[in-house]
């Protein structure tokens, strides 16, 4: 699929405001199945802006304001060309404990820091594993929609898996959490992935429509056979889908914080109201009915 | 007493500095033992109570826990008894620790690099990514200089063949070495005599050690690097030492509210306006340096330093993730590293280390707890340890849980048997107490170290906790000068140049987190992936 990506968010501070320094992540990767044509971002105040691959390979923008602003304006524009990944391998359950795997899943084996204990955490994990890693990954990507409803304000961009898990609703930042958790527990490594979605139905709709930033997973697949390299699959467990080409990857972390689209800091004591908007538009219309 | 040395006992199975085999002075003490009983109990116990008045007067104190909880402001307790060491003993640590310092700042620039150590199955990648110090946000950044533990402060301990082992390591922020200046100060003041025979290596040159090494990896042209210490506050419990330092290079004293960064440079507000930094002497964690990079909830740090940092506009001392390099289960590997990155054979040996992550090791550890020591990994100071021999079997049991739930998290290691130095009494009268030893090493251009280092003493009887946060205390280190091995060590005269000192008095308003956004694109209208 073929989309132009317009991401716009204004900050509006109750009074001037000075030094104020934010971090970016808001590029699209490139990846085997995903292509970046054309990104551009403005800021205003107008600032020069550094850029720099972070640790996991995430494209990071920085900037700086330091003169007084009441206001500040970041303007995002990306065209973006994605394709289906490959069909995954589905091995069994002894290739998670090889060299090669141990070896590639690096740090997204490992518990996350503030992990609940919690007994319907342990539910979830007895009830996550399937008869192979990839059956397990397309099951949870079923079973946390399934037990948890989708509804925006009842967390927010702080919540920890605890308050998904007590308030029974979230959304996808707290679902793609909660699936890292489950998919770690059975040995298979998974990592926090930061995008955009194109959520249209996909019989047609629109081309173009408003969507938010989103976040789903992708787990490392042992390789076919056993043997072979373990590959990383992508899995939204918002959407009971493996990822495919209406996702638009930024990057991936162990957590949100590892990528979290805006981080910023600024001196004064003001408040601030935020509008963010993402708005994607298909520029191949005609390609959706093959999709 | 040591009018009768016999009074003096060495527990048994453990090495004596002062007293060898039959209660007969080591040669290189005989002086000292001389004239402690000259000086005799009563003399001594005076002058420990003149050094407590002094040391409050001027604010040498420390924070500790005491038997009734925490204990504010006490006065950093020097015994007046020092340790002695022959030069030669000292040569021997300085070599090996210079090798060891060497081999930490190899690791710390491979894992954040080439990991070639990890391609090479020397250590675990998992391991290292398991450190909780282990700070992602550096990776590929080479500080000025490729110095990343410009001051490191290894604890050494001596087992009971006499023979130096390395307890732990600590190139984060090591604190202590204003005692050791301070120590010998006030032991020139309150026992001149003792210093009558002996030829000591001076130590008051560290300020100016540690200002050539900053000025040394300062990105700025020779002469016109701006240094600061930047101290977490008056409330750290290490604030003497950080204004101590800072007062002794002539260089300012800095907080957070000082320091900003504008298009990657970092300034000090003064007065006059902005002034570039080049060089920073930190003493506080990673975490609290860059609310943008490091923990976003706090506050404290100078939004943007990293980006400075990244830019190389700016050294910080120490770098920016050496933590990963003094974890204690990394510590394990010492040895290895120096054999691998040096091609050398270590001068300076490991306790037996047991890694808990391991389940044989772990097995057998547990089998043996209350046989061995055992240390949380990312800790340091003591904090968290275990001595299995002195804990009572039910705390054991509940802490054997503990380990069993996060045994990666945790190490187990041989019990040394602490060596002893006579110590002094409230009354004067001298008793063996076990000590430790944490030299200094300063590393700009080269590593230096400063003779000796701050030998830190369990008070009571038996105990082998020297701790400073835990009611230990300390003792003036004394290398011994016989005129005969090179020092390398002093300031040559041009690295000495001092600033007069001034405090930037400004406060700027606080910092506010930007708001963040949650990700929460809605769910597809129809659900099309089949079940």
């Amino acid at each position: 699929m073929h989309f132009a990506i317009r991401y716009l968010t204004e900050y509006r501070y109750d009074h001037d405001v000075t030094d104020n320094l934010n971090a970016l992540r808001v590029r699209p990767a490139t990846t085997s199945n995903q292509r970046l044509d054309d990104f551009q971002v403005r800021v205003d105040p107008e600032s020069r802006i550094g850029r720099h691959e972070d640790y996991f390979g995430t494209d990071v923008l920085e900037f700086g304001v330091s003169r007084p602003h009441d206001h500040l304006t970041i303007d995002v524009r990306a065209r973006v060309v994605t394709g289906e990944p490959v069909e995954p391998p589905d091995a069994p359950w002894e290739g998670t404990t090889s060299a090669a795997y141990e070896q590639a899943a690096g740090e997204f084996l490992l518990p996350a820091p503030d992990e609940p204990d919690h007994p319907m955490l342990e539910e979830l994990v007895t009830l996550a594993r399937a008869n192979s890693p990839l059956k397990t990954l397309r099951w949870v990507s079923e079973l946390i929609p399934d037990r948890f409803r989708y509804e925006a304000g009842v967390t927010y961009v702080g919540s920890t898996v605890t308050d998904l898990l007590e308030g029974g609703a979230g959304v996808c930042q707290d679902f793609a959490h909660l699936a890292l958790i489950l998919l770690r527990r059975h040995g298979i490594a998974a990592r926090y992935v930061s995008g955009y979605l194109w959520a249209a139905p996909q019989d047609g709709g629109s081309d173009s429509m408003e969507v938010e930033t989103h976040a789903w997973i992708e787990a490392l697949m042992p390789g076919a056979g056993g043997r072979g390299e373990p590959v990383w699959v992508g899995a939204d467990p918002t959407n009971r889908r493996l990822a495919g080409e209406s996702h638009v990857k930024i990057g991936h972390g162990r957590f949100y914080q590892d990528v979290p689209p805006i981080r910023g800091v600024y001196q004064g004591a003001a408040g601030a109201q935020l509008h963010a908007n993402v708005q994607m538009t298909r520029l191949d219309p005609q390609a959706s009915a093959r999709a | 007493m040591l009018r009768e040395p016999h009074v003096y006992r060495p527990p048994a199975g453990i090495f004596d500095e002062v007293f060898g085999p039959g209660g007969v002075p080591r040669e290189y003490a005989q002086a000292l033992v001389a004239e402690l009983t000259r000086l005799g109990p009563a003399e001594l116990a005076g002058a420990g109570r003149r050094r407590d008045a002094i040391f409050i007067q001027q604010g040498i104190t420390f924070d500790a826990t005491g038997e009734d909880g925490p204990v504010k402001d006490r006065p950093f307790p020097l015994d007046l008894v020092p340790r002695i060491m022959p030069s030669h003993e000292w040569d021997h640590i300085k070599r090996g620790l210079a090798q060891r310092i060497r081999a930490l700042n190899h690791f710390v620039d491979d894992v954040y690099h080439a990991r070639e150590i990890v391609h090479e199955g020397i250590i675990p990648w998992q391991l290292v990514v398991s450190r909780p110090n282990f700070a992602r946000q550096v990776h590929g950044i080479r500080p000025p200089g490729g110095v990343y533990c410009h001051v490191a402060g290894c604890d050494l301990v001596r087992d009971a063949d006499g023979s130096w082992r390395v307890l732990e390591d600590n190139v984060r922020t090591p604190s202590g070495i204003s005692y050791v200046l301070e120590n010998r100060t006030a032991m020139t003041r309150l026992v001149p005599q003792l210093f009558n025979t002996y030829r000591v290596r001076p130590v008051d040159h560290y300020p100016q050690l540690l200002l050539a090494a900053l000025r040394a990896v300062a990105p700025a042209a020779e002469g016109e690097a701006t240094v600061v210490v930047w101290t977490p506050g008056s409330m750290n419990s290490a604030y003497f030492e950080h204004s101590f330092l800072a007062r002794q290079m002539g260089v300012e004293l800095v907080e957070a509210s000082d320091l900003v960064v504008r298009d990657d440079v970092l300034y000090m507000r003064t007065t006059s306006g902005l002034k570039r930094v080049h060089a920073v002497y930190r003493r506080l964690d990673d975490d609290f340096i860059d609310p943008l990079e490091f923990r976003p909830d706090s506050l404290l740090g100078v939004p943007g330093l990293m980006r400075a940092y990244r830019a190389g506009s700016v050294a910080l001392a120490n770098a920016v993730g050496t933590g990963v390099a003094d974890d204690k289960a990394v510590y394990h590997y010492v040895p290895e590293m120096i054999k691998f990155y040096l091609g050398e054979e270590p001068i300076l040996q490991n306790v037996k280390t047991y890694l808990l992550g391991d389940p044989e090791q772990c097995r057998y550890a547990l089998e043996r707890m209350d046989q061995l020591v055992f240390k949380p990994t990312g800790e340091s100071g003591g904090k968290g340890v275990f001595i299995g021999p002195s804990t009572p079997a039910d705390e054991l049991e509940g802490l054997r849980e503990v380990i069993l739930r996060q045994p990666e998290k945790w190490i187990a290691q041989e019990v040394v048997k602490l060596s002893t130095v006579p110590t002094a009494g409230v009354d004067g009268t001298l008793a063996p107490r076990h000590v430790d030893l944490r030299p200094f090493a300063v590393f700009g251009e080269k590593i230096k170290i400063v003779p000796g280092g701050l030998t830190r003493v369990a008070m009571n009887e038996g105990s082998m906790i020297v701790n400073s946060s835990r009611g230990g205390g300390s003792k003036d280190t004394w290398v011994l000068d016989d005129g005969a091995s090179p020092d390398a060590d002093q300031v040559s005269a041009d690295e000495a140049a001092v600033l007069p000192p001034a405090l930037p008095g400004l406060r700027y308003a606080e910092w506010t987190g930007q708001a963040q956004q949650q990700q929460q694109q809605a769910q597809s209208p129809t659900p099309p992936a089949p079940r």
